[in-house]
C-alpha cells in the first residue's frame, strides 16, 4: 500500500538539537518560496506570457476567494460535500474496519481472497463511477457511492496487514497463559494494528474528498464544491475556479491536521518503541531453538 | 540445601521430539527423563540446538511430545497449566501498556480483578528495583529492566513451577550477572522450584542445585550433575576449588558426546 508521505508519521527519532535546527531552516526555506510564488504568481499573468483570463494572479483569487465567501451560497455547496465525505469516509472506515478483521483474524479467508484484494487494489477505482451513477442516478447516493468504494479499500488492507502484524513470540507468550481468542485479538492484534488502521483512515478521509469532488464534476447535479469549480471553469470564471480549490486545500489540510492530533492521542506508543521490540525479536528467531 | 525428601514437581519419561522440516525429519530431542522436586533449582545446559528449549517448551504444555509423558504434580500434561510461569530470552512487552499493566496481563487474561493485584504488582516492582518506572512504557526501559519486569509479570499470578528459557541470555554480561544474583535471592526468598535453561556452563553451576547435562543432534540427557555447594552462594563463590572442579565435570560432559 502506498502512503502519501504527509499522512507517514515523522521520525521521533531525531536529536532535539538537531531537529531545532532543521525546523528553524525549514521554516527560512518554506517562507522564501513561498515568497516566490506569490511574486511570480502576481508577475508572470501581468507580464502577458499568459493571459490573465486564464491564469490569474494571487491577488485575483484573494479577491475572489473574499467574493465567494462572504457570497453566502457556497455554504449550501460546501455541506453537499462536506455531508458526502463524512458519510462515504463512516460507512467506508466500517466496511474497511469490518473486513479487514474478518479477514486479519483469519489466515484461511486471508488466502482466499487475497487475489481478489490484488485485482482490486489494481483497478483504478474511478472507473466503477459510471457503473454507479447508472445504477443510483445523478444524485447525492452515487456520490458517496463512487467516495466509499475509493476510500475503504486502504482501511480494509491496513486493518488486515494491521492484525497480523504480531510475531510468533507474542502468540506463543499469551497462550502460555492460556488466553482465549478473543483475548489474543482484543489485548495484542488490535492494539498491534491500531497504528496501521489510523494511517489507513486518514488516508482513507483524503481518498473519500477526491471520489466526492471527482463524482460532483463527473455528475453535476446534487450540488458541491466539485460542481461550483466545474461550473466557474466553464465560464472562464478562473479566480473564482481557483478560489475554490483553495477552499478544497484548506478542508484537506484541516482534516489530516485533526487526525493527525487523534493519531498521537490514540497510538501514542511511538513508531520506535514497536520497531525496538521487533528488532529484538528478530535477532531471537535467528537464534532458533 | 535441598533434601531428597522433597515431591516430585515434574515428571517427563521418555520425551521424544520430532520436527517436520521438509522432507526430512529433524529428531530434537530423544528418550529424555528428568525429574525436578520441588523447590529445586534445575538448570538445562547444552550447546545451541540440543533440545533444552524444546524440552522447556514441553515442560510448559506449549509444545507436545512425540512420544512420552510428562506429569505436572501428579496430573499429565494436556497444555499450558497456569500454575506454570514461562520466561523467554527476550521478554514480551507491549508497548502500548506501561510496566505495571505489562505485569498486570495475566491477571487480565485469568479475569481477575487488576485491583486486587496492582499493590502485588507494585512490590514485585519494587523487589526488583524498578518501581519508578510502573507509569512509563517498555519502549522507555533498558534492556535489563524489562526483563525484571517480564521477572515481576511471571511471579504475578504465584506460579509453583518457573520455567525460564535463557531468561538473560540477551543481557550484557554484567547486568546477567546480577539478574542471576537477583533470582537466587528471590528464589531464596519464595521458595519456587525453577528450571532454566542456558548454555554457560559458569551460570548453571553457579545458579542450581542439580544440572542436567544435555548433547546435540539428537538431544539426549548426558547426565545430572549434582552441585553441593553451600547456600547462599555469591559470585566469590566462582573462585572456590569446589566451583572450578564442578564447572570442569559439567564441561567433561558436554564434551563426552
Amino acid at each position: 500500500m502506498s502512503t502519501p508521505a504527509v499522512l507517514r508519521k515523522k521520525q521521533a527519532s531525531m536529536p532535539a538539537d538537531q531537529a531545532m535546527a532543521q525546523t528553524g531552516s525549514g521554516l527560512v526555506i518554506g517562507l522564501t518560496t513561498v515568497a516566490i510564488f506569490i511574486a511570480l504568481g502576481e508577475i508572470v499573468p501581468r507580464s502577458g506570457l499568459v493571459s490573465r483570463v486564464v491564469m490569474p494572479t494571487g491577488g485575483d483569487v484573494v479577491t475572489a476567494f473574499w467574493r465567494l465567501v462572504t457570497g453566502g451560497y457556497w455554504l449550501s455547496h460546501l455541506r453537499a460535500t462536506m455531508t458526502a465525505v463524512g458519510i462515504a469516509w463512516v460507512i467506508g472506515a466500517v466496511l474497511g474496519l469490518f473486513l479487514g478483521i474478518a479477514m486479519g483474524v483469519s489466515a484461511f479467508t486471508r488466502k482466499v481472497v487475497n487475489p481478489y484484494v490484488i485485482a482490486f487494489q489494481a483497478l483504478p477505482k474511478i472507473v466503477l463511477a459510471p457503473l454507479f451513477i447508472g445504477w443510483l442516478g445523478f444524485g447525492a447516493p452515487s456520490k458517496v457511492a463512487i467516495a466509499v468504494v475509493i476510500c475503504f479499500f486502504p482501511v480494509w488492507v491496513d486493518t488486515m496487514i494491521g492484525l497480523s502484524l504480531p510475531t510468533e513470540r507474542e502468540y506463543t507468550f499469551l497462550r502460555a497463559l492460556r488466553a482465549s481468542r478473543w483475548q489474543v485479538f482484543r489485548m495484542l492484534q488490535l492494539p498491534s494494528a491500531l497504528p496501521l488502521i489510523m494511517v489507513g483512515l486518514k488516508h482513507a478521509v483524503l481518498l473519500a474528498f477526491t471520489g466526492v469532488l471527482v463524482a460532483e464534476i463527473l455528475a453535476a447535479s446534487a450540488g458541491g464544491l466539485g460542481v461550483l469549480a466545474e461550473s466557474y471553469a466553464g465560464q472562464l470564471l478562473m479566480p473564482l475556479t481557483f478560489a475554490v480549490i483553495l477552499v478544497v486545500v484548506f478542508i484537506a489540510v484541516s482534516l489530516v491536521a485533526i487526525l493527525d492530533r487523534l493519531e498521537h492521542r490514540i497510538v501514542f506508543w511511538s513508531e520506535a518503541g514497536r520497531a525496538r521490540t521487533s528488532i529484538a525479536a528478530i535477532k531471537k528467531e535467528g537464534k532458533g531453538r | 540445601m535441598q533434601e531428597v525428601t522433597k515431591a516430585v514437581l515434574v515428571e517427563a519419561h521418555g520425551v521424544s521430539k520430532q520436527f517436520q522440516s521438509g522432507t526430512s525429519k529433524v529428531v530434537a530431542l530423544e528418550n529424555m527423563d528428568l525429574e525436578i522436586r520441588e523447590g529445586e533449582l534445575v538448570a538445562l545446559l547444552g550447546p545451541s540446538g540440543c533440545g533444552k528449549s524444546t524440552l522447556l517448551n514441553i515442560i510448559g504444555g506449549l509444545l507436545t511430545p512425540s512420544s512420552g509423558v510428562v506429569k505436572v504434580a501428579g496430573e499429565t500434561l494436556t497444555g499450558p497449566r497456569r500454575d506454570i510461569g514461562m520466561m523467554f530470552q527476550t521478554p514480551v512487552m507491549f508497548p502500548w501498556r506501561t510496566t505495571l499493566e505489562n505485569v498486570l496481563v495475566p491477571v487480565d487474561v485469568f479475569g481477575w480483578s487488576r485491583k486486587d493485584y496492582r499493590e502485588r504488582a507494585l512490590e514485585l516492582l519494587e523487589m526488583v528495583d524498578i518501581q519508578g518506572f510502573a507509569d512509563s512504557y517498555p519502549w522507555q526501559l533498558s534492556g535489563g529492566m524489562q526483563q525484571r519486569a517480564a521477572l515481576c509479570r511471571v511471579l504475578i499470578c504465584d506460579p509453583k513451577l518457573l520455567l525460564l528459557d535463557e531468561p538473560f541470555g540477551a543481557l550484557d554480561e554484567f547486568t546477567r550477572e546480577a539478574m542471576d544474583l537477583e533470582l537466587l535471592s528471590l528464589w531464596n526468598r519464595t521458595a519456587k522450584t525453577i528450571a532454566f535453561v542456558t548454555h554457560n556452563i559458569n551460570e548453571a553451576v553457579f545458579m542450581s542445585d542439580r544440572v542436567a547435562v544435555m548433547s546435540s543432534r539428537p538431544g539426549r540427557l548426558v547426565g545430572m550433575l549434582d552441585v553441593p555447594l553451600p547456600r547462599p552462594r555469591e559470585i566469590e563463590i566462582m573462585r572456590t576449588r569446589e566451583f572450578a572442579d564442578l564447572a570442569f565435570t559439567a564441561r567433561a560432559m558436554l564434551g563426552n558426546q
